[in-house]
């Protein structure tokens, strides 16, 4: 077996062949796979080398490195490669490992030249996680985002071990998550049963990017994808029931896939099949199923609930997540900070608006004064006529309410505020949720029922009335006074120890 | 089987029809109560799967107990499927025909007819005209498991001809929940029990931590399982996840379920029948008291008696300094008093407090690493750990008593537990930090971020969102570039590892480059009701806190002054 992925097993440092997740800044993530290059790589002497607007990163700086590491930007030619590439080469869109330019192959040979770090410029390599992947991978359609499948693979019980079934992989950001909420382990050969996702995708073009990225990030064996068209061909893999116990079902139409998910052969609608004994189900037969549809439009919901409560499901529940990302920054607002971006330099308190109005009175009052003295004669009148607004430039200097608290850094500064981000996420789909029992049939019943005698019921969990309690009370002490009795005649009897602390964890009410 | 069925002595949440949740152990040859919609026995419930919704039926002739009917989902959901607002509602062989013979007329809307009655209207001002002593002669017959009750009542409303076709349903569906005998049986799991603190037990134990939560708080904590213990690896290694959990528990079972740790292993069937059989002869576990009881314990011991001769699985015997615990896979606990808080781990049939539990151990026995903060940051003072009980000669030790011998290997056992759990804690590596405490996360942080590897998630939840504004702000970009930039002077000539345990200050309380990407969010989950023509979200839900959960990495900063690259200062500020 070949490595695992760093997605489950990630190990203390980056190795080449494996995903990484570069952090560029804040929100900006790239998933990149590192390589070790033995010689120059498209025109790169460094070998493989990542370019980014902060600098330029050669892998060999980012191998080997514990994850989380900052790494330094180095000094890379980028320019003259361009330029030589562009006179003989047209594909300038292939800009990793193609090492089969003539031109380059001289240079190939050429021992990787080490990496100079540059003055500035930085990046973190992260291990990959379903959210980090989720943030950064590339769209094919619309993404489940980690608030819609952190709570989906909760409710629907996804476990280590789970076997579950999703259609639609769509982008693959519920199926790295859910394969890491079933790993328990790779299986070792093809009889081991391990948690495993079984996942199906209509659309060619996205199945087969999938089938890539599965293989690259390590996760065959544990995910099983299959191009297929579940509305009409159903959930089997390879004709053998995957044996699922949760189901996720990103598809545009969720009821036209339900029917293959029951017990018995059901044809849409809820009507039994005509039997079928090679009919197989591809839900686990001992086990409750769990399914969660992801729909955005409430017609949707109302057609699939309706399929579902048709076929028998129960405990339908359709909620609706909706998730904040919460900006936090230190809102500073006072007379005494700069006009600069980020400040706000109006009063910060009532006490500092008078104290600045009575500031700036005085001062109008002295340049009226002036202006008096020199305009001369018409003094009086003209104070009058003088505006008592202060004009613009006359902003308050320092040391207005004491000097502004120079020891104090920035960052200490003002008030420290919330509020949610200024672009906000207030619909993405409505999740349904249901739940299938497991068949029970009469003979199951009476094999219980024979295990299971009923009609020695001696003491009683939860509420009772008045009377059962009083009932209650009589035989404990009735029992006591036996088992004192049987103890004396050294009967191996039960003594009543356990029943009051039995007694108190069961009572909920 | 643990998951699929219920197990005797096992727990589980029974829902009610009025959806109030309880939890309660099935323990065998008992009564189980549910209050004004009945008891019946406990065995009808042992090895039947979860999730059937059962009918309590009337008692048999000759029985003493009442029988249980599995209402199929298609029953359950017969009147969610009507659609009220058409005109065609009620075909006529829906009709409710009471069991004693009694002439009763209901007509619907349309004038079709729903039920048919001839008693007449007794009491013009009341609307109800069913007194309460009928009522209550009517829930003792109990016939046909409330439903004939319910048909009574709404045929005894005087207004029911005005009522709309909505709230004719509405009528129904309220009185269904006040009346009819039914009951659902559902696995204890952590969404449940987490449902259930919320929303019926004290949410304040669990800090009021909704399940969108514990949802966000293990993915972005990565809990996943650690994989299998590698040959030949003596210290820890693969998955270890930190935590800090003021939630009795919930915190560390929801981790342990995600990892595969928190249902013990299902023993095989036969096991599982000897097991019982065992149990039913152990005196300890059997509140048998009279004849009738040890008779049925014994025909039950009987049957199972050739198996019940073979012996238990015989617990390993160890070295009482052997290593106890898991080194993969495992959840340390870090708490604040002398024992942990996890008394919810009850229902996953671990008790925290036994230190001997009997041998098919739970997982988490050998998974659960618990340590205090003391033992963390200064274990020289915590007794349990820098003690040791000195070695006993054996010969001395065979001439002491009992009592004597079994606390001197109790003690030792807990002295080398201790050790190995402080020693594998402070070496650090963990692969992801979860918390959900009630202490200042900044402090949680400042100590727990060097012992994680890097690149390891951090998730901390909060009720409120003050401490997180805070902990976030120590990350802030002002603070991180000034560090870098602009660094203390405590800071001055330190060694990477020395700035990793800074110790804080008020400027920077926790290294602020130890952890990058610290954000902020809250997810809440509304509730729709879907009904045909009459979807809408619930008109009220739970309030008190939606709760917040800090994210970020740690992060292992470069040695040496670093500057960024890039557009940053755009704007200079004009002078003036």
């Amino acid at each position: 077996m070949t490595k695992p992925s760093t997605f489950l097993v990630p190990g203390e440092k980056t190795s080449a062949g494996t995903l990484a997740i570069i952090s560029l800044s804040r929100d900006n993530f790239l998933p990149l796979t590192l390589e070790k290059s033995t010689g120059a790589v498209d025109g790169y002497l460094e070998g493989a080398t990542l370019n980014t607007r902060f600098g330029s990163y050669p892998h060999s700086t980012l191998l080997d490195v514990p994850w989380g590491s900052q790494v330094r930007a180095s000094n890379v030619d980028t320019g003259s490669r361009g330029k030589k590439r562009r006179r003989d080469a047209t594909d300038e869109d292939t800009p990793i490992a193609s090492q089969d330019d003539d031109e380059d192959s001289t240079a190939a040979n050429a021992p990787v030249k080490k990496a100079v770090t540059a003055p500035s410029g930085f990046i973190y390599v992260l291990r990959p996680t379903p959210e980090l992947w989720t943030t950064s991978l590339p769209h094919r359609t619309q993404v489940v985002y980690t608030p819609d499948y952190s709570y989906i693979l909760h409710r629907i019980r996804a476990r280590p071990g789970t076997r579950i079934i999703e259609a639609g992989a769509g982008s693959g950001s519920f199926t790295h998550a859910s394969v890491r909420a079933v790993y328990n382990g790779y299986p070792r050969d093809a009889a081991d049963t391990k948690g495993k996702v079984f996942s199906f995708e209509f659309n060619e073009s996205r199945y087969h990017k999938m089938q890539a990225e599965i293989g690259e990030h390590g996760l065959d064996g544990l995910v099983q994808l299959t191009h297929r068209d579940v509305y009409n061909d159903g959930f089997l893999v390879d004709g053998k029931s995957p044996k699922a116990t949760a189901v996720f079902l990103d598809v545009p139409a969720p009821w036209e896939a339900v029917h293959h998910l029951s017990r018995r052969k059901m044809k849409k609608g809820g009507e039994e099949a005509e039997e079928d004994s090679n009919w197989v189900s591809p839900l686990d037969p001992k086990q409750s199923v769990h399914i969660c549809t992801f729909s955005p439009c409430i017609e949707q919901v109302d057609r699939t609930v309706t399929e579902l409560r048709t076929l028998g499901w129960v405990d339908v529940d359709m909620v609706e997540i909706s998730n904040q990302k919460i900006n936090i920054s230190r809102e500073r607002v006072g007379v005494n900070f700069p006009s600069e971006k980020g400040y706000n330099s109006s009063p910060a308190d009532v006490a500092e608006a008078v104290t600045k109005l009575k500031s700036l009175a005085e001062r109008n009052k002295d340049t009226q004064r002036v202006q008096g003295l020199q305009s001369g004669t018409e003094g009086l009148d003209s104070e009058m006529d003088v505006d008592s607004t202060p004009s613009r430039d006359n902003r308050p200097s320092n040391g207005l309410n004491g000097t502004a608290d120079d020891a104090e850094r920035p960052f200490m500064q003002g008030r420290l505020v919330h509020r949610p981000e200024s672009d906000l996420k207030t619909h993405t789909s409505y999740l349904v949720f249901a739940v299938l029992p497991c068949e029970w049939s009469e003979e199951d019943e009476a094999a219980a029922m024979a295990k299971w005698p009923c009609g020695n019921e001696k003491k009683t969990i939860g509420n009772l009335d008045k009377q059962a309690r009083k009932e209650e009370k009589r035989k404990m002490l009735e029992g006591k006074a036996k088992s004192k009795k049987q103890k004396k005649g050294n009967d191996t009897q039960p003594s009543q120890v356990v029943v009051s602390a039995m007694a108190t964890p069961t009572d909920t009410a | 089987m643990s998951r699929n069925t219920v197990q005797p002595n096992g727990w589980v949440a029974i829902r009610l029809p009025s959806e109030v949740t309880r939890v309660l152990q099935v323990v065998p040859n008992t009564t189980i109560s549910l209050g004004k919609y009945g008891s019946f026995p406990s065995n009808l419930l042992i090895e039947r799967p979860f999730h059937l919704t059962y009918e309590i039926q009337d008692k048999l002739e000759g029985e003493s107990f009442p029988r249980l009917r599995v209402v199929p989902g298609k029953e359950l959901n017969a009147d969610k499927l009507a659609d009220v607002s058409a005109t065609e509602s009620a075909d006529a062989d829906e009709v409710i025909e009471p069991a004693n013979g009694e002439e009763l007329t209901l007509v619907d809307e349309s004038g079709k007819v729903v039920a048919r009655s001839t008693r007449e209207v007794i009491d013009e001002s009341a609307r109800q005209t069913l007194t309460m002593a009928e009522i209550d002669q009517l829930k003792k017959e109990g016939a046909s498991a409330g439903k004939e009750l319910i048909a009574k009542l709404m045929l005894s409303h005087t207004a029911i001809d005005q009522k709309t076709a909505y709230s004719l349903a509405k009528y129904k569906l309220l009185k269904e929940k006040k009346y009819m005998r039914r009951f659902t049986v559902l696995p204890l799991d952590v969404a449940m029990l987490g449902h259930w603190m919320l929303f019926e037990r004290d949410a304040s134990k669990v800090m009021e931590m909704r399940q969108e939560m514990i949802g966000l708080l293990g993915c972005w904590a990565d809990v996943h399982f650690g994989g299998l213990p590698i040959d030949g690896e003596q210290g820890p290694h693969g998955g270890r996840w930190l935590a800090v959990d003021d939630t009795g528990g919930l915190l560390v079972a929801a981790m342990a379920e995600r990892m595969g740790i928190l249902h013990a292993e299902p023993l095989e069937a036969e096991e599982t029948a000897k097991q019982v059989a065992e149990e039913e002869e152990n005196p300890k576990t059997q509140p048998a008291n009279d004849e009738a009881e040890a008779e049925a314990a014994e025909s039950l011991a009987v049957s199972a008696s050739p198996k019940a001769q073979r012996s238990r699985p015989k617990r390993p015997r160890k070295d009482d300094l052997d290593d106890h615990y898991a080194l993969t896979n495992s959840i340390t606990l870090i708490h604040a008093n002398s024992q942990p808080n996890l008394s919810l781990l009850r229902h996953f049939d671990y008790d925290y407090s036994d230190p001997n539990p009997p041998y098919p151990y739970h997982p988490l026995f050998t998974n659960l690493l618990p340590i205090s903060w003391l033992q963390l940051l200064d274990p020289e003072s915590d007794p349990t750990y820098s003690e040791p009980v000195p070695e006993v000669e054996s010969d001395v030790l065979a001439s002491w008593k009992t009592n004597r011998r079994a606390n001197y290997h109790r003690k030792r056992r807990r002295w080398a537990r201790t050790r190995q759990i402080v020693d594998a804690t402070r070496t650090g590596g963990f692969s992801g930090l979860a918390v959900a405490s009630t202490m200042d996360p900044i402090s949680v942080l400042r100590h727990a971020l060097p012992l994680l590897a890097g690149g390891a998630p951090v998730a901390i939840y909060s009720p409120t969102i003050e401490p997180l504004t805070q902990l976030a702000d120590c990350f802030s970009i002002g603070r991180r570039g000034a560090w870098v930039s602009n660094p203390p002077a405590e800071a001055e000539g330190k060694t990477a590892v020395e700035l990793e345990n800074w110790p804080g200050t008020t400027e920077f309380p926790i290294n602020p480059a130890l952890l990058i990407g610290a954000q902020v969010q809250t997810s809440r989950a509304r509730r729709w009701q879907v009904l045909p023509g009459r979807t809408h979200p619930f008109m009220t839900e739970r309030g008190g806190a939606s709760g917040y959960v800090f994210t970020g990495w740690r992060a292992i900063p470069a040695e040496g002054n670093i500057t960024a690259r890039g557009k940053f200062n755009r704007k200079k500020p004009r002078t003036g």
